[in-house]
C-alpha cells in the first residue's frame, strides 16, 4: 500500500539528496581473499558466473563472520573431468571470523573448510541450520559437486555431504534453506542453470568472441532435498513437481506470497520465463508464474534473470518479487496486488529510468536509511568482459545501483562505491552491528568489496533475531511485521549470496514499536512497546 | 548478374551471297539442334563469304554469347552495328557483351538505343551515373513488380546516390549543420553512439531548428537508455514539428520508459490521433492507458493492434496485455482466454525471451 507523501518524508527526502552517500568503501582488514574466476580465451561460461558470499555467525559470538566461495584455476586445455586445483590454496574457499575491533581472521584451514574438491568449481553458498544445534551450517554450490560443511559448534565444520546426500552435480547455482513442509527442518532448495561441460562449451559473438547466452544450452531442472532429520536429506524433486520444469535458473528466493502459511520459491531463470512455485502444502509444488503475472515481462517477454528478492517493498504487507537482468531489460518489479496475482511494476516505481542501461547480479531489499521503506541495492557489471567493443555504450564494470524507496517509488542515490565493479554476488548484513545494514560484494578477480552504511539519518531501527522452538530454530519463513511493515525471515535471495539471517527494520522516528511474528508453525507472536534501537532476541513460544 | 534474355531470332532476312546463305541457315540449323560449335563455324563460314552480311555477323556474335564466350561475341557484333546500325538485337547482344567484359561506359550507347533499361542501370552504376542508374531501375520494377535483382540493384544504387550526395556535402560545405547530421547518420548507423551523439550536438549548435536531428539524437539517447536526454530531445523535436506523429510517438515511449505514464499516455494519444492505425503506437498507447487506469482504451488500443497485426510478436503481447488487464478487472474468464492466445502465438512464433 502506498501512503501519500507526509511533510516528513519529503523532508528526509530533501536530507538525502543532498546528503553524503550512504555507503564508505572499507577495506575488510585482514582480508586477503581474491576470487578466482580464472578467464581464459575459451569462454568457458563457468568464468563469468561466481562468486557467492555469505554473512553469518558461526561461532555465535555476536559479529558476522564471512564465507567466501572461490572459483577454481581453469586452462585452456580444460577437459572433462574438469580439474579445476582446488586443492591449492589460492582456489580456497574461505571463512574469515570477525574479530572485536572490526578486524577478520582466517579460519579456513583450522575450520576444516580447505580443499573444496578439484572437481569443483565454486559458486554459491547458503546457510541455515539444518540439524537445529544452534550453530549455522554452510551448503556451498558448484559446477561439479555441492557440499554441507555441518557446524560442529567448536569452530570446525564437518563435511557431511555423504552421508546428507547432497552432492547433487551438474551446475548449481543459487541455493537456500527453508522450511517447506513446516516440519521445524531446514529443506534445501538448489538452482541449476543449465546443461553444459567443458567438453561441450561454446563460443559466440563471432569476430568478438565472447560467453555465449543461454539458450545455446539445453534448460535443466532444479533440485529439491527434504530433511529426514536425522542429518539426512531426501531428493523429492520429482515428486514434488519442482523437477517437471526445465529452466536456466540462476536465483532462488522464498516467501509466502498468498498467505496460506506455506514458503512458496520464487526463481530467476536466465533468457525466458521466470518461475513461481506454489507450495500445495501437500509436500508438491504448482509452477504458475504465468498465471500469477510474474512470468514476463509488461510485454510478455522473457527475462535474463539473475539474482532475485522477494521481499514487500511498499510495505503492504505482501512480498515483491525483484529481479536483475541484463541492459535493454528493466529489473523486473512484480507487485503482489493479493490473491495470488502479481502486476508488473517497473515503470511505475521507477526502475525503468535507472536500470535499463545496467546488468544486475547480487540484489537487496533493504531499509538502508532506517526510515521505514525498503531501499534496494544491485551488485552490477555486464556478463561480457568485452562488452564495450561490441557496444560503446555498454561497461563491464559497473558502480552499484543503490535506489532510496519513497513511498514505493525509487531513485537513484550515490552509493559511495568509487569505481566500477566487476561486481557478482552481494550479502546484506549489520557486519558491526550499528544499527545500520552494510553490503560485501564479490568481484571477478578481485577482493570483496565491504560497504559500510553511514547513513546519518538518525532514524531508529530494530534488528530481530528468530529463535524457533517448534519451527526451524533459525525461524526461516516467519512473518515478521514490525510497524506496519514487512519482512519475511530468510538468509536466501540475492545472487549466490547468503545474508545476515536478523531482520532489521528501520523505524524512522518512531520510539515504541510493535512487533507481530507469524512463526511457520502457526504459531502468532505479539510484542508491544518494544524499545527500538536494538538487537531483540524472540523465542518462539513452545506452547501456544 | 547480367540476365541475358535469350532470343529466337529471326531468319535470314536480307539478300546475300548464295553460298553465304547456305551457311547461315546450316548454322540456324544447327542452333535449333543445340549445336554450338556448329553453329560459330558455319556462321563464321558465312561472314567469310559475305563480309556485307550483318544477319551472319549478328548469329555468329549471338551464338558466341550462347557459349558464353562474351569477349569473341564483341567483334561479330561490332561489325553486325557496322553494318546495319538500326538492327535493335545486335545494338542489345553487343550491349551486353561489352558490359560483361567491363567495358560499361562502351556499352550504354548500345543498351540505351534497345532501351534495355535494367543492363543499362548495370552500366550506369559502374560509370557512376547513379541518378540515371535509379530511374532506370525504378522503370523496370514498374515493370517486373517484386523482381529480387531489380529490387537489390534499386537498392544498392540509391544508397550510392545518397553516399555520394553525402560526400559531396561533407566535402563541400564540412562545417555545416547538414554535414554533421550526415556524419551522425553514419556514426549511428555504425553504432559509434558517442561519436554520433558529438555530431548531433554540433549540428543542433550550427541549426537549433532543424527538424528531425532532435528526433534522431533522441534515438541515440534511446539506445544507451539514457531515458531522461531521450525525452528532452523528443520533446524538442515534437515542438519544432507539432504534426509529426514519430516525434510524438517517442516522445510518449520514452516518458512510458521512466514511468511517467499519465504524460506518457497523453503524448501517445496525440500520435494516435495525429497517426492512427499504427501498431507500435497503439500497442504503447495500450500500454501507457493501462498504467493510468483508462482501461476502455488499453482494451481498445491492444484490440486494435490484434485486428491489424493478427499473428505476430506484436499481436502476441497486446493478447498478453488483454490478459492482465482482464485479470485485473476480475474478468478470468477473458483473461485466461487472452492468456491462451498468447499462449498460441508463442508456440508458433516462438518461447518468450529476453530481449
Amino acid at each position: 500500500m502506498v501512503r501519500p507523501l507526509t511533510r516528513r518524508d519529503f523532508l528526509n527526502y530533501a536530507a538525502m539528496t543532498a546528503a553524503a552517500p550512504i555507503f564508505e568503501v572499507k577495506p575488510l582488514k585482514g582480508i586477503d581473499f581474491l576470487l578466482q574466476n580464472s578467464p581464459t580465451p575459451r569462454k568457458f561460461l563457468i568464468e563469468t558466473m561466481p562468486g557467492g558470499i555469505a554473512l553469518l555467525d558461526y561461532n555465535n559470538d555476536g559479529l558476522l563472520d564471512i564465507f567466501m566461495v572461490n572459483g577454481g584455476r581453469i586452462t585452456e586445455g580444460l577437459h572433462v573431468p574438469e580439474n579445476f586445483e582446488r586443492n591449492n590454496s589460492r582456489y580456497w574457499n574461505r571463512l574469515y571470523r570477525q574479530n572485536r575491533d572490526g578486524s577478520f581472521t582466517d579460519v579456513t584451514e583450522a575450520a576444516g573448510l580447505a580443499n573444496a574438491g578439484n572437481g569443483n568449481y565454486g559458486m554459491g553458498v547458503a546457510i541455515g541450520d539444518y540439524d537445529n544445534d544452534g550453530y549455522p551450517d554452510i551448503f556451498v554450490t558448484s559446477y561439479g559437486k555441492n557440499i554441507l560443511y555441518h557446524n560442529n559448534g567448536d569452530g570446525t565444520f564437518t563435511d557431511v555431504t555423504a552421508k546428507a546426500g547432497l552432492a547433487g552435480g551438474g551446475w548449481s547455482v543459487s541455493a537456500g534453506f527453508f522450511d517447506f513442509d513446516n516440519d521445524g527442518k531446514l529443506d534445501l532448495f538448489v538452482t541449476r542453470y543449465m546443461e553444459w561441460d567443458a567438453d561441450h562449451n561454446k563460443i559466440c559473438g563471432g569476430e568478438w568472441h565472447t560467453y555465449c547466452p543461454p539458450n545455446v544450452f539445453p534448460a535443466t531442472t532444479c533440485l529439491l532435498y527434504r530433511n529426514r532429520g536425522d542429518g539426512t536429506f531426501e531428493d523429492v524433486s520429482e515428486r514434488s513437481g519442482i523437477a517437471t520444469k526445465k529452466g536456466r535458473a540462476l536465483g532462488v528466493a522464498f516467501a509466502d506470497y498468498d498467505g496460506d502459511g506455506f514458503t512458496d520459491i520464487f526463481v530467476s531463470n536466465d533468457g525466458m520465463q521466470q518461475y513461481l512455485y506454489h507450495n500445495s502444502g501437500n509436500g508438491t509444488f504448482t509452477e504458475c508464474a504465468l498465471e500469477s503475472g510474474v512470468a514476463l515481462t509488461i510485454d510478455g517477454k522473457g527475462l535474463s534473470g539473475m539474482g532475485t528478492v522477494f521481499q514487500d517493498y511498499d510495505n503492504d504487507g505482501r512480498p515483491d518479487v525483484f529481479v536483475t537482468v541484463l541492459p535493454r531489460e528493466l529489473y523486473g518489479v512484480y507487485h503482489n496486488d493479493g490473491g495470488g496475482a502479481f502486476t508488473y511494476q517497473s515503470l511505475e516505481t521507477g526502475l525503468g529510468a535507472i536500470t535499463s542501461g545496467s546488468s544486475g547480479w547480487g540484489v537487496g531489499l533493504e531499509d538502508f536509511d532506517n526510515d521505514g521503506w525498503k531501499d534496494l541495492f544491485v551488485a552490477q557489471s555486464h556478463v561480457l568482459d568485452n562488452v564495450q567493443q561490441i557496444d560503446a555504450s555498454l561497461r563491464y564494470k559497473e558502480l552499484p545501483l543503490l535506489a532510496m524507496n519513497h513511498n514505493g517509488h525509487f531513485d537513484r542515490a550515490e552509493s559511495g562505491a568509487p569505481t566500477p565493479l566487476a561486481a557478482r554476488g552481494a550479502a546484506f548484513g549489520d557486519i558491526n552491528n550499528d544499527g545500520r545494514i552494510d553490503v560485501v560484494i564479490s568481484t571477478l578477480g578481485g577482493p570483496p568489496v565491504l560497504l559500510l552504511n553511514r547513513c546519518d539519518s538518525g532514524n531508529h531501527w530494530l534488528s530481530i533475531g528468530l529463535r524457533g522452538t517448534r519451527s526451524n530454530r533459525d525461524g526461516f519463513g516467519a512473518r515478521v511485521t514490525v510497524n506496519g511493515q514487512t519482512r519475511f525471515a530468510t538468509s536466501a535471495g540475492s545472487y549466490l549470496c547468503s545474508s545476515d539471517k536478523r531482520l532489521h527494520f528501520g523505524l524512522g522516528s518512531a520510539q515504541k514499536v510493535n512487533v507481530e511474528i507469524l512463526w511457520p508453525s502457526g504459531v502468532k507472536q505479539l510484542m508491544t512497546d518494544v524499545r527500538p534501537d536494538q538487537f531483540l532476541e524472540v523465542r518462539e513460544p513452545e506452547h501456544s | 548478374m547480367i540476365r541475358i534474355f535469350f532470343f529466337a531470332w529471326l531468319t535470314a532476312a536480307q539478300a546475300g551471297a548464295p553460298d553465304a546463305m547456305q551457311h547461315l541457315q546450316a548454322g540456324l540449323d544447327a542452333r535449333k539442334q543445340h549445336q554450338v560449335d556448329q553453329e560459330i563455324a558455319e556462321f563464321r563460314k558465312a561472314t567469310e563469304l559475305d563480309p556485307q552480311m550483318a544477319d551472319a555477323f549478328v548469329n555468329l556474335g549471338a551464338a558466341y554469347m550462347e557459349k558464353q564466350d562474351y569477349g569473341a561475341a564483341i567483334v561479330p557484333l561490332k561489325r553486325a552495328v557496322e553494318l546495319s546500325p538500326d538492327l535493335p538485337v545486335a545494338h542489345q547482344l553487343l550491349g551486353y557483351a561489352l558490359l560483361s567484359q567491363g567495358y560499361a561506359a562502351e556499352s550504354i550507347p548500345h543498351l540505351s538505343k534497345v532501351g534495355a533499361t535494367e543492363a543499362l542501370g548495370i552500366a550506369q552504376i559502374e560509370t557512376g551515373q547513379l541518378t540515371e542508374a535509379v530511374g532506370n531501375f525504378t522503370a523496370a520494377l514498374a515493370q517486373h513488380p517484386n523482381d529480387p535483382d531489380l529490387l537489390f540493384y534499386l537498392g544498392h544504387s540509391s544508397g550510392l546516390l545518397s553516399k555520394s550526395a553525402i560526400d559531396t556535402l561533407i566535402a563541400s560545405y564540412p562545417d555545416s549543420a547538414r554535414a554533421h547530421q550526415a556524419l551522425a547518420e553514419n556514426y549511428y548507423a555504425l553504432r559509434q553512439m558517442p561519436q554520433a551523439e558529438k555530431e548531433y550536438l554540433e549540428a543542433l549548435r550550427l541549426r537549433p531548428d532543424l527538424p528531425g536531428i532532435h528526433l534522431e539524437l533522441g534515438q541515440v539517447y534511446a539506445n544507451s537508455a539514457q531515458w531522461p536526454k531521450a525525452e528532452a530531445e523528443f520533446s524538442a523535436e515534437a515542438k519544432l514539428q507539432p504534426g509529426k506523429a514519430e516525434a510524438a510517438y517517442r516522445l510518449g515511449a520514452a516518458l512510458l520508459q521512466q514511468g511517467k505514464s499519465r504524460e506518457a499516455f497523453a503524448e501517445l494519444k496525440r500520435a494516435n490521433e495525429l497517426k492512427p492505425d499504427m501498431s507500435e503506437t497503439l500497442y504503447s498507447l495500450g500500454k501507457a492507458a493501462s498504467l493510468v487506469g483508462e482501461n476502455t482504451i488499453a482494451e481498445q488500443s491492444w484490440l486494435k493492434v490484434i485486428e491489424l497485426e493478427k499473428t505476430t510478436a506484436l499481436a502476441a503481447q497486446a493478447h498478453f496485455g488483454l490478459a492482465g488487464l482482464y485479470r485485473k478487472q476480475g474478468k478470468t474468464e477473458q483473461a485466461q482466454n487472452e492468456m491462451k492466445e498468447f499462449q498460441k502465438l508463442q508456440s508458433t512464433i516462438g518461447p518468450p525471451r529476453s530481449e
